[in-house]
């Protein structure tokens, strides 16, 4: 027998012992003087024809050999066998499990958000890579996550998902796996390209990951191990690859419109004050527009709660000094500047002077009118100093 | 009829029989049973089905070291198995004739 087949022969009754792990050790020795000399007898029979997959063809996997011989020589199914969980790395089989899952998940993510939170990236990279280093290293740790009830479960769902008219597109989606394997790679890599400027850190775990990802996709197929590697890589990619299609989308949709906001509703101001004509403040004034609904306004007092919506102007204003916070009724003293009335107007607003040829000196200095007022009056500005 | 279903309860038998004769190791015994007739045994049962009978008293072990390859462990009938084998087979023929009856001529 050459060392090659010798290997693949040993490969298969590892396989086995593991499968049958949980048995006391003086049995399983025994069992595999039995069948560890059939599998080779076997392996002999098949001469120059021997391969891994013609003795599996043969035999069956070495998992399905271990459930045959277990169930007829009467010992418990593994998963009835009562050990106590602390000789079972139980919970080092559950953080792979769930390291797994939580890789893919955020791989996704972090590739279909261009890279956000890479603080997070690093802090689920180092799970992974501890679960990863731990599955790899620890070869009763595969064999145990597949005995966990949530990998029992999981497994049930997606066959039951297989089952149907969905097992055909499987099936046709299987044939194209090594040309996503290699676009797998590529889009990984592409981030590898991409955020080489921005950081290092992303930019070399992408490579790596694609590195990897390219090895890790046929090995996955055989070696469930790999799956640690192969499945964050394709949530990573899956996310990456969404990415750019959506980019790619609202590049072809053109702009995207302006979103223009209407309000119909004019805005209203926190208060209103109302001259007259001649820029006398005039006080409990109702406002309406022109549909005859009161332009109202909510109002919020000294206590800070509104005092419901009225349309009656000026508001009190609410002014707080170093006595508190008072509600102070009627128009603020401030300077308007009222447009001047309308040519038409014969009676010159009081406080200013008529108009004079020469430029005005002062408002204040009131000489008698060399002109009549009115008509010629020209527009001047108005200044008013309210009272009160 | 699935004869794989029917092997399982005849299967303890079977092996007994075999060894009646002749000492045998796993893969001879397997050899022994696909020659006369039992084609559709499993390789791992046929293992497995040994397990059971040593780890029940019916049958002694002795390991015969090879020339070539690894060591053999071949299984003998003691005692016990050539009672077992006694008491099993008379229930099987008189099933066995039970079932003939049963079918008549129209099997």
């Amino acid at each position: 027998m050459s060392t090659q087949t010798n290997a693949e022969v040993q490969h298969y009754l590892d396989r086995m012992r593991e499968a049958l792990s949980d048995l006391p050790a003086a049995e399983v020795g025994e069992i595999m003087d039995d069948a560890g000399a059939h599998v080779v007898e076997v392996a002999e029979e098949m001469g120059e024809e021997f391969s891994l997959a013609a003795l599996t063809d043969r035999l069956g996997t070495p998992h399905a050999y271990a459930r045959e011989l277990r169930a007829a020589a009467g010992y418990p199914s593994p998963a009835a066998v009562d050990v106590p969980t602390g000789s079972r790395p139980v919970v080092l089989a559950r953080f792979a499990l769930w390291s797994l899952v939580a890789c893919t998940a955020i791989g996704f993510g972090f590739g279909l958000s261009g890279g956000d939170g890479e603080e997070l990236l690093l802090l689920i990279g180092l799970c992974a890579a501890a679960a990863t280093v731990l599955v790899f290293r620890q070869s009763a740790l595969p064999p145990e996550i597949a005995r966990l009830p949530e990998t029992v479960a999981l497994k049930d769902g997606l066959k039951r998902l297989e089952q149907g008219d969905t097992q055909r597109v499987l099936a046709s989606l299987r044939t194209f796996q090594p040309v996503w394997w290699v676009g797998r790679a590529l889009l990984i890599g592409s981030v590898a390209m991409m955020s080489y400027r921005g950081g290092g850190l992303t930019a070399l775990l992408a490579l790596a990951l694609g590195a990897l990802s390219l090895v890790a996709g046929p090995k996955a197929r055989t070696d469930r191990r790999w799956l640690w590697i192969s499945l964050p890589a394709t949530g990573f990619a899956l996310g990456v690859l969404l990415l750019i299609l959506g980019s790619l989308a609202s590049r072809f949709d053109g702009p995207s419109p302006v979103q223009a906001s209407y309000n119909p509703q004019p805005p209203t101001p926190g208060n209103i004050y109302v001259f007259d004509k001649d820029g006398k403040p005039l006080t409990d004034v109702h406002l309406y527009d022109e549909n005859g609904r009161p332009l109202d306004t909510p109002w919020y007092g000294c206590d800070g709660r509104s005092h419901g919506d009225d349309n009656r102007y000026p508001r009190p204003r609410v002014v707080h000094d170093e006595n508190g916070c008072r509600e102070v009724p009627g128009v603020p003293p401030f300077a308007i500047v009222l447009p001047s009335a309308a040519p038409s107007t014969t009676t010159a607003p009081q406080t200013t002077t008529a108009p004079q040829t020469p430029p005005a000196t002062s408002p204040a200095t009131s000489t008698p009118l060399t002109t009549p007022p009115a008509t010629t009056q020209a527009p001047q500005p108005t200044t008013v100093t309210p009272t009160s | 009829m699935d004869t794989s279903q029917l092997l399982k309860g005849v299967l303890d038998l079977a092996v007994l029989a075999v060894l009646r004769k002749e000492d045998g190791y796993g893969y001879d015994v397997l050899r022994r049973l696909r020659q006369g007739g039992l084609d559709g045994v499993g390789d791992a049962s046929v293992y497995g089905t040994l397990r059971r009978l040593y780890n029940a008293g019916l049958l002694t072990s002795y390991v015969v070291p090879s020339e070539e390859g690894p060591h053999r462990k071949y299984y003998s009938l003691n005692e016990p198995g050539r009672t077992r084998l006694l008491e099993s087979g008379k229930t099987w023929k008189s099933f066995a004739q039970a079932l003939d009856d049963l079918l008549g001529e129209g099997a």
